[in-house]
């Protein structure tokens, strides 16, 4: 790896090109929506472009950057960071597209959420290179910043100001309890850099107070990915705050703080394996078994995809709790198609802007059959059933728990993916078979949605037919943290 | 590269499919009519072509799915394949042309559902690769899951449809548990070379289990069939006729491929627990069928039946059985699926399938009544007709390792000949129901049509067994000897 001087900024171009231009479109939006020439214009839709444009930028400078490897301070760049970057950036992106519509027809009409969501992507961008406590934790906390006033945005809705004040509850709560963590172990080591930490403790014997600050840091992590048994925030927040800032919560910050967690976890603690593996495990068979009960009770469509939401994130622990190569390779594997799914199902949603409960769902066939297929195509593969996108991920996932010894793991996993099937097919059985008892009209779907649409149903239905690239890269990925 | 038979055999319907979605809505019957009967021409060359004389995989091909795991999807026919491969294909155009009048809405997605079905079901067969197998052993749940719920007749179909996915995913999903078991053991999920594999005794009993609990619903055997009767009632016709004739022979199919020349030890080691069960099943639902009032449901029972035996000819674990099995699958492939498409004819004109509003049938559809008269005689297993040398087979196999197993099993013969004779005599004889004679008209041009190439099935098979056995002689002997049994 190389080293960087200090005047070296070569490193966080993207960061620095994203966050100068939100600062101007930050300018830009405020002296325009003000301007009494120009008649006091709405510029969301307008900001919203230009942060899609942005995004691509980064996109490119992030695919491009001059330097493949390097550590800068508190920084790092290595394949693991920049495949997130990227990961992250898409997901910000194809989550502003998809709402494009969303925000026009809800006339949320202020354009400061884009600003907010380009500003946690920055954030997100710097918690997956951060490279030691301090950064890890002022990424984390700008990142939740943003975040409570994104779930707050739509002002005069009760369910969205609920939603912002439980999320900055818990929120803040999580936080603590993640400093404290650090705090803990910064006093016994006197260390805060990843890769100290990672010297430090190779092979030396482990006191309690150490396990007891990674214990915190844990449990500070599964708050912030909503895990079993610290998820209760979650599907009141997910619910309250407004469809298009919702897909953005489920995906984007789970990608940051997994990457985050991981890198800690098994790189720094990689010696402390066995302490947190358990706990890790404990929290996935949770998450699996509480998501599978609890969304076959669910009316409304986002409190079940929320469980359902929860459920991978145990999918993804089990993963994650392997703590071999296979277990981090099958965690990004999960997450690329998780995140797919997720996209899918979410543009879905915001197409049929009035469904909030499930039986608004109806007879979708009659009204909008390609949509209904969508949908099922999509309702299957979150179910993991074979030959489609979901099933790919899920058996290399379970693989990984089985060669790790994670049996037990492995087991309830697929018995609880046979469990959450139910609700998926409900939702089939309700779009297919059942007879309406009052018909809605659906509106027509904007171009840019049946753009992610057709994209991603592309990738569910045909990714089995050659998924070798994931594969390959994923394992690529992995393998940053064996050498 | 050469695109060989098999893989235009696979791929076609799907592509048809495909196609299918994009030709204006008159063309579809035809077209999707016509292009399954061109899948079936091309097996039947692929039948005459296959040579009798080996055991290895015939028109062998492999295609890079997973390299970086060590994953191909290779395929091949075999002894055993080779007949499923044929059954099917010839099963798919008769699911066509039996919705040709009664399917009125979604013609389309029918036509869709049943080529793409098509596909999945010829992959299982013909995949040499454990987990491509198990891929595509669920994958056929989505399209039966919508064949049922869309084109199902009742309310009732919903909880079928639910029933059929449920039972049957939690079943296999242990089977991808010990796939992956398998896969990290071995590092390859390649067919062939598992065979060469040794697992532990106590890992082969726990992996036997787990493929058990997969194929034992799917056959189904007695404590997890409730699903069977249930999908059956509630699919459409062609859905019934794909249901009995292919995907009840993927369990025993899995049984004879995969539980038996993978595990020899953990197979011999549950031999009895198998006879056990597949007798209780020949008893069990023979009896039940015996209380029925539903005419698909009496001969789903009679499938549970049927194909019970089957199970205990394959774990009779000698030639005779084991062909006879072979034999036996396919004649039921036959026989139940012409049974229910004669169902299927009578509710297309009454719209009942309750059996007392049913009688003298023989006085108004003289052609169905003997139609109906053939396929039950095929059905109890009369000699010359295809399931009698099945059974024949299976009995006489059963008989050397197990007399007593082969004594109960027999006495379902006894029943089996009761409820089928009871069932046509209350169909066909007594007084006609008068409120339902003007509904009553003879099969048409079609439906005839439909049930000849069932009928000569039938007969061939049951008069000339060695055009069918001597294709399987050589790999049913080799997968013996592979066991040591």
């Amino acid at each position: 790896m190389k080293e960087l001087f200090l005047n070296d900024f070569k490193l966080a171009i993207p960061e620095l090109f994203l966050i100068s231009i939100s600062i101007f479109l930050l300018v830009y939006g405020v002296v325009y929506s003000t301007s009494n020439l120009k008649g006091y214009p709405i510029l969301s839709n307008n900001i919203s472009r230009l942060a899609l444009i942005t995004l691509c930028f980064s996109i490119i400078l992030v695919m491009n950057h001059p330097i493949k490897e390097a550590v800068f301070f508190s920084l790092i760049l290595d394949d693991f960071s920049s495949f997130l970057k990227v990961l992250i950036l898409i997901c910000s992106f194809t989550s502003i597209l998809i709402s494009l519509d969303y925000l026009k027809e809800e006339k949320l009409n202020s354009f400061e959420p884009i600003i907010l969501i380009l500003i946690s992507t920055v954030s997100m961008l710097l918690m997956v290179s951060s490279y030691d406590f301090i950064s890890m934790y002022l990424g984390i906390e700008l990142q939740s910043l943003c975040f409570y006033v994104l779930a707050a945005c739509k002002r005069d809705s009760e369910f969205s100001t609920e939603a912002g004040i439980k999320y900055f509850l818990l929120g803040a709560f999580s936080s603590g309890l993640l400093l404290f963590g650090c705090s803990l172990i910064y006093g016994f080591t006197g260390l805060i850099h990843f890769e100290e930490l990672a010297k430090v403790f190779s092979g030396i014997e482990h006191t309690n107070a150490i396990k007891l600050g990674i214990l915190f840091l844990a449990v500070g992590f599964l708050f912030k990915l909503t895990a079993v048994p610290f998820h209760m925030w979650a599907p009141d927040v997910y619910e309250g705050a407004p469809n298009s800032i919702t897909a953005f919560f489920l995906i984007t910050p789970k990608i940051a703080i997994l990457g985050l967690f991981v890198r800690l976890f098994l790189y720094s603690f990689y010696d402390f394996l066995f302490s947190w593996q358990v706990i890790l495990l404990i929290s996935s068979i949770a998450s699996m078994i509480l998501a599978c009960f609890a969304a076959m009770a669910q009316k409304k469509i986002k409190r079940l995809l929320v469980y359902s939401a929860i459920g991978h994130v145990g999918y993804m622990l089990l993963a994650f709790s392997c703590g071999n190569l296979e277990g981090i390779q099958a965690l990004f594997i999960y997450l690329v198609i998780y995140f797919i799914m997720t996209i899918n199902m979410f543009a879905s949603i915001l197409s049929l802007r009035h469904v909030k409960y499930i039986a608004d769902l109806h007879q979708l066939v009659r009204t909008n059959p390609l949509l209904s297929i969508t949908m099922g195509v999509n309702l299957f593969s979150i179910a993991g059933i074979p030959p489609l996108a979901g099933f790919c991920s899920k058996f290399y996932l379970f693989f990984a728990a089985i060669s790790s010894s994670l049996y037990l793991g492995a087991l309830i996993g697929v018995l609880t993916s046979v469990v959450s099937c139910f609700y998926y097919i409900r939702l089939i059985k309700i779009i297919y078979f059942e007879s309406p008892k009052t018909w809605i009209h659906y509106s027509t779907i904007d171009k840019e949605k049946s753009l992610i649409l057709a994209i991603t149903s592309f990738f569910i239905l045909f990714f089995f037919c050659y998924p070798s690239p994931l594969f390959i890269f994923t394992h690529k990925i992995a393998l940053t943290f064996i050498i | 590269m050469e695109f060989s038979l098999l893989s235009l055999i696979l791929f076609f319907p799907c592509f048809t499919a495909v196609f299918l979605l994009f030709v204006p809505s008159n063309l579809v019957k035809i077209l999707g009519l016509s292009a399954s009967c061109f899948n079936f021409l091309l097996s039947l060359i692929l039948w005459i072509r296959f040579d009798n004389s080996t055991a290895h995989f015939q028109f062998f091909e492999s295609f890079s799915w997973l390299p970086s795991a060590n994953i191909e999807f290779g395929i091949g026919v075999d002894g055993i394949t080779i007949y499923f491969v044929v059954l099917t294909t010839f099963l798919v155009p008769a699911c066509l042309l039996v919705g040709w009048t009664s399917i009125q809405h979604s013609v389309r997605e029918y036509y869709v559902a049943f080529l793409i079905l098509e596909s999945l079901m010829l992959a299982v067969f013909v995949t040499l690769d454990l987990l491509l197998f198990y891929v595509f052993f669920e994958s056929v749940l989505i399209p039966m899951f919508f064949i049922i719920g869309i084109w199902g007749s009742r309310e009732r179909k919903i909880r079928a449809a639910f029933q059929f996915f449920l039972y049957t995913l939690l079943g296999s999903v242990l089977m991808l548990l010990a796939i992956l078991l398998i896969y990290f053991q071995a590092g390859t999920t390649d067919y062939q070379i598992l065979l060469t594999t040794n697992f532990s005794e106590k890992r082969q009993l726990l992996l036997w289990l787990a493929f058990f609990s997969s194929f034992a619903v799917k056959v189904p055997m007695i404590p997890v069939h409730i699903w069977l009767p249930e999908a059956h009632v509630e699919a459409p016709t062609a859905g019934s006729v794909i249901l009995a004739g292919i995907l009840l022979k993927l369990g025993t199919y899995g049984f004879l491929r995969f539980s038996i020349p993978m595990f020899p030890h953990a197979t011999l080691f549950f031999t009895p627990l198998i006879y056990t069960m597949s007798v209780i099943a020949i008893i069990y639902a023979s009896l039940t069928t015996l209380r029925q009032v539903d005419l698909k449901k009496i001969i789903a029972y009679s499938s549970v039946a049927h194909m019970n035996y089957v199970t205990l000819g394959i774990f009779s674990l000698n030639l005779q059985g084991i062909e006879g099995s072979i034999l036996l699958m396919l004649s039921h492939g036959l026989v139940s699926s012409a049974l229910f498409l004669c169902v299927g004819c009578l509710y297309e004109r009454t719209h009942t399938r309750l059996i007392r509003y049913y009688g003298g049938c023989v006085q108004t559809m003289p052609i169905f009544s003997m139609l109906f008269l053939f396929f039950t005689l095929g059905n109890i297993s009369l000699p010359g007709t295809s399931s009698f040398v099945g059974e024949f087979l299976i009995l006489s196999g059963v008989f050397q390792t197990n007399p007593f197993a082969g004594c109960l099993a027999a006495s379902g013969m006894i029943f089996g000949t009761a409820y089928s004779m009871w069932l046509y005599n209350r169909l066909a004889f007594t007084n006609a129901k008068y409120h339902l004679f003007t509904a009553y008209s003879d099969l048409n041009r079609r439906e005839i049509a439909l049930f000849l190439p069932f009928v000569f099935g039938v007969l061939w098979m049951g008069l000339f067994p060695e055009v069918f056995l001597e294709g399987m002689h050589v790999s049913v002997s080799h997968l013996i000897q592979h066991g040591n049994f």
